[in-house]
């Protein structure tokens, strides 16, 4: 049963919007720079890290005075605890996407020539975006399927790890940013599951697995 | 009936005249818990609990069908109405203890009515009655006024000092807290927690929040039904009919 939401969650899921686009922007630049390996991208990541964390905080502090001033219960109360996690969970996919900038650029390597990594981000940025989807729309099957894909994403990761590993004829650095942001992008799609089974939680009351 | 059900109620119906009140009501209420009881106006929260202690068939042209088992006694059948009421004690939405008692007598009307205390044992009842309400410190040197002169928060504990001295096993409130300030509001919220310690609450309230506070379990009545009857948290959190998530997010009618 869909029923009209209240202005306070109305407002909250506005200001989830605004953090969703700060972390498409973050992705977008990353993605733009491993691609054609521009300068300053630390610098621009960490600034739109700054403002999801701004963002996160909004939200948590919204949902707080809305639990205070209207006590709310069931799928209202609900929707606020939901909020609260999903903002952290966004605020974290942002800070490992500045995670994969300081590595790359640390470390200076041209990812172009890596498309397994590049892809695997990709990939999880889509995890991310499809599990936001699924909470706006309260929509618990598309969160059913982003935990599902969650198996693939492991695997590729593994599949990166076990063919790199092996290999001799790449630097030391190469080695590193490939491992390092495999792992980070694996992260980040574990943070799409996390939102996904927040969206379960949200829609059902039930829970679907855990942190 | 498990060890750990007070109340069974099973088939119960209820009418004022014609007027059918209650349908097929089937509970079982655990011992020693708060079962908050909510509903909309009419829906039927008052002749429940009524039921409870006999007190619905006091009123002209109303009737009870079923059956409402008190540690397995059916309570229409096999018990005598005083020592039901004596059970089940009672008490309502606005204080009222006897204006021309004073406080300590109050507490133990009941008891010098049933006959067969000594003096200094009721004033000691009425000592160990009101130390359980949290009244006794702000009374002790009162104990010989009347007790309407006690503020409207104050009465209410006395009142239920006065329904706990007969040691009942449960204690129906309807809407206990709701002709009161928030203070004393929340003194009663607190005390009810505690009374459960001695008997099974069951308590009505028009405020869900408090429900919420207050109860272990729930049961949403409309229209003369339980809609649905679960422990407190999963019935706020994530209740299991549309009824009721509409009741409780306001969203009503």
């Amino acid at each position: 049963m869909m029923l009209r939401e209240p202005e306070y969650i109305i407002e909250i899921n506005e200001k989830m919007m605004d953090l969703q686009g700060i972390i498409d922007d973050a992705g977008d630049s990353l993605v733009s720079n491993l691609e054609e390996r521009p300068d300053n991208l630390k610098d621009v990541l960490t600034e739109r890290c700054k403002e999801a964390q701004v963002s996160e905080e909004l939200i948590i502090e919204m949902s707080v005075g809305a639990l205070i001033r209207y006590q709310p219960f069931a799928s209202d109360l609900r929707a606020l605890t939901v909020a609260m996690k999903v903002a952290y969970d966004l605020s974290r996919v942002c800070r490992y996407i500045r995670n994969i900038g300081e590595v790359m650029e640390d470390l200076g390597v041209d990812a172009r020539s890596e498309p397994d990594v590049l892809s695997l981000i990709k990939d999880a940025r889509t995890m991310v975006g499809i599990a936001l989807e699924a909470y706006f729309s309260k929509d618990a099957k598309l969160a059913m399927r982003v935990i599902k894909d969650d198996d693939y994403i492991d695997d590729r990761y593994r599949t990166i790890l076990r063919k790199y590993a092996v290999r001799r004829d790449l630097p030391g650095s190469v080695m590193l940013f490939i491992g390092i942001t495999a792992r980070i992008a694996e992260r980040m799609a574990d943070h799409a599951v996390y939102i996904s089974q927040e969206v379960i939680y949200l829609t059902t009351g039930r829970r679907e697995g855990y942190r | 009936m498990g060890a750990d059900v007070e109340l069974d109620v099973l088939s119960l119906n209820a009418w004022f005249g014609e007027k059918q009140a209650l349908k097929n009501i089937n509970i079982q209420i655990p011992r020693r818990t708060v079962t908050a009881v909510i509903g909309p106006s009419g829906c039927g929260k008052s002749t429940f609990i009524r039921c409870m202690n006999r007190m619905h068939e006091l009123i002209p042209g109303a009737r009870v069908a079923g059956k409402v088992l008190l540690g397995g006694e059916d309570i229409y059948t096999e018990m005598d109405a005083m020592d039901v009421r004596r059970k089940v004690g009672m008490v309502f939405q606005k204080p009222n203890p006897f204006p021309n008692m004073s406080v300590e007598d109050n507490v133990v009307a009941g008891l010098k009515l049933s006959g067969g205390y000594k003096k200094g044992e009721l004033g000691r009842i009425a000592e160990k009655n009101l130390r359980a309400v949290g009244l006794w410190d702000e009374v002790k040197d009162e104990l010989k006024k009347s007790g309407a002169s006690l503020s409207g928060g104050q009465q209410q504990r006395l009142c239920i000092a006065r329904a706990l001295a007969m040691e009942p096993e449960v204690i129906l409130m309807d809407e206990p807290t709701s002709a009161l300030d928030p203070a004393s509001t929340a003194k009663i919220e607190e005390l009810v927690q505690k009374l459960k310690a001695y008997a099974t609450i069951i308590i009505i309230t028009h405020n869900v929040q408090q429900a919420a506070r207050v109860s272990d379990m729930t049961c949403f009545f409309y229209l003369g039904e339980v809609v649905e009857f679960d422990n407190t948290k999963a019935l706020f959190e994530a209740p299991k009919n549309p009824l009721t998530e509409r009741y409780i997010t306001g969203r009503f009618g």
